[in-house]
This record gives C-alpha cells, structure tokens and sequence, in this order.
C-alpha cells in the first residue's frame, strides 16, 4: 500500500470534521495518526457513555461504536475508488472493564479488500495503557466501486 | 420485576438515557424495548440512518436486560458480541427484542434482533455473551 499523502490525509480530517450531526461528532473523536499502516484516534472521555453512577466504566456499546466509525476511517484511507460502504458484521470482544475517565485510544486497519469486501481489525486501550486493552474487533464491510470518490462514500452509502 | 422498577433503573444509567429506551415487554428470559430516534445516534447524516454502533449498543442493553432484568447498579457484564447488519436503519423509533438462549451458572448466551417496520425485515441480528459471576 502506498504511503499516504498529506494532501489526502488533511481531505480526510477535513470530511470527517465537516459531519455536521450525529455519533461521530457527540464522540469529539481526533484523528491522531494516519498512514499506511493504519490509523490511530482518541476519543476524550465523556460521562454520557459510562453505566455506573459514579460515572467511570464505560458502557461496551460505546467502544464498539467507536471501532465501527474507525474502521469506515481506516477503509477511507486504505481504499480508493469506492462510492458506497456498509458495514457487514462486526465481532468485538470485551478484555477488561472499562473503568477509568482517562481518554481512549483506538488503532484500527483494513487488513484484506478485495473488489467487494474490505476487512478490518482494530484495538481500544485507556491512553498510556496500550499494554491493557479493553476490547479488540473485526468487521467486514460491503463495498461499492465508482467515481464519487472519498467524499461521496461519508455522505451516501454508508449504512450504519 | 414490574416494567416499571425496571425502567426506573434504566433511567438511572447514562448511556442508556443517552439511547433514550424504554423496556415495553419483560418475561423470563426475554426483553423488548423501544429507542427514541435522536440525532446524536445518526451514523450518515445525509440519509439520517442510524449509527450502526448505537443499534449494536441497544441490542447489547436490551440483551443485558434479558439476562439480569433486576440490576440495581450496572448491568449484566458483556463478553462479546457479534452483529450482522441487515439493512439500513432510518429516521425513527427502533425496535429490540432479546432471548436469552442459555443461561447457565456463570455464563449466558442472548440472542436479539432489531426492527423498524416489522419483524420479519430486521435491521440487525446479534449474539451476545454476558459473564454472570
């Protein structure tokens, strides 16, 4: 795979900054890395996504989420040509609570894609614990080739 | 335990008013609820479909529900989970429906679906593990 490019990289933030509504926004996630090899995001904490009264585990719900929209990231990055992506399943195993209020950190990357199907896998841990992750995921998505390009994949076909 | 009592816990979890559900039908071993259409669960906002991480988070609630309708504190502890999505979900209320296929002594199997218009056109079907111990 290519390096990526700064040019894309910043039309990347960009598009991902310019949704408007909705998860993705409500989460204030930060693309911290891009390249090649995949892409890392923070997600900074926020007490709407915990279970307990106390407000310091996070529901799993949330986590699986985050590894979703970051995987639409890392097939946006890995992938070009594709006007539409749905996600097909997704596994997510739960390691550990999730007990802390420190920021969480996600590493994810499309592993395989072929003229269809992309697969991906990626990692949650509490920023500074990388050694302590609290979940892992693979999903596989749906893909449709065409000309819309990059943006036109946010703003049209993904179903979820 | 009365669907009362029940969603007067609900209330009391975060995330879970952050979904916005109520739990409408409660039986041994099963659970059905309601979530409210926000934007704050919108995965495309062109389309204004639903994000297919809170419909995977409110099938996993509603199976965790199933599993330990009577939590006072925090819900019954996932293991795992996997989710096939089905089709879109759009603009409106979304359904779940849990069954707890196996409850043993430490560990429980949940399978759940989620719907808009009907039943028999899922949006999204999920297994989920819970550790009960």
């Amino acid at each position: 795979m290519p390096e990526v490019t700064k040019q894309k990289m910043e039309r990347i933030a960009q598009m991902w900054n310019a949704r408007g509504s909705g998860l993705i926004t409500h989460m204030a996630l930060d693309i911290e890395e891009v390249s090649s090899a995949g892409v890392r995001v923070r997600m900074p904490f926020n007490p709407d996504f915990c279970v307990d009264k106390d407000q310091t585990l996070l529901h799993g719900g949330i986590l699986t989420a985050l590894l979703d929209s970051v995987f639409g990231l890392a097939n946006f990055v890995a992938i070009d040509g594709v006007s539409t992506m749905a996600t097909l399943d997704l596994r997510v195993d739960y390691l550990r609570p999730a007990y802390s209020r420190a920021d969480v950190i996600v590493r994810a990357h499309c592993f395989r894609q072929t003229r269809h199907i992309a697969f991906d896998a990626g990692s949650i841990w509490f920023d500074g614990h990388e050694d302590a992750e609290i979940a892992r995921g693979t999903a596989s998505f749906a893909l449709t080739r065409g000309e819309t390009g990059l943006f036109g994949a946010t703003t049209e076909g993904k179903a979820s | 335990m009365d669907l009362q009592t029940v969603n007067a816990n609900v209330s009391k979890v975060p995330f879970f008013r952050f979904l916005d559900f109520e739990v409408q039908r409660l039986d041994s071993l099963h659970a059905d609820a309601e979530m409210t259409f926000a934007s704050r669960h919108i995965g495309n906002p062109v389309l204004e479909l639903y994000h297919g991480g809170i419909i995977a988070s409110f099938m996993e609630a509603t199976s965790a529900i199933a599993v330990h309708p009577e939590f006072s504190d925090v819900p019954a502890k996932p293991i795992n989970l996997t989710v096939d999505y089905l089709r879109p979900a759009t603009k409106g209320p979304l359904y779940a429906s849990a069954h707890v296929t196996r409850k043993g002594k430490r560990i429980a199997s949940v399978s759940a679906i989620s719907w808009q218009t009907s039943r028999d056109k899922p949006v999204a079907e999920g297994l989920y593990h819970f550790l009960l111990v």
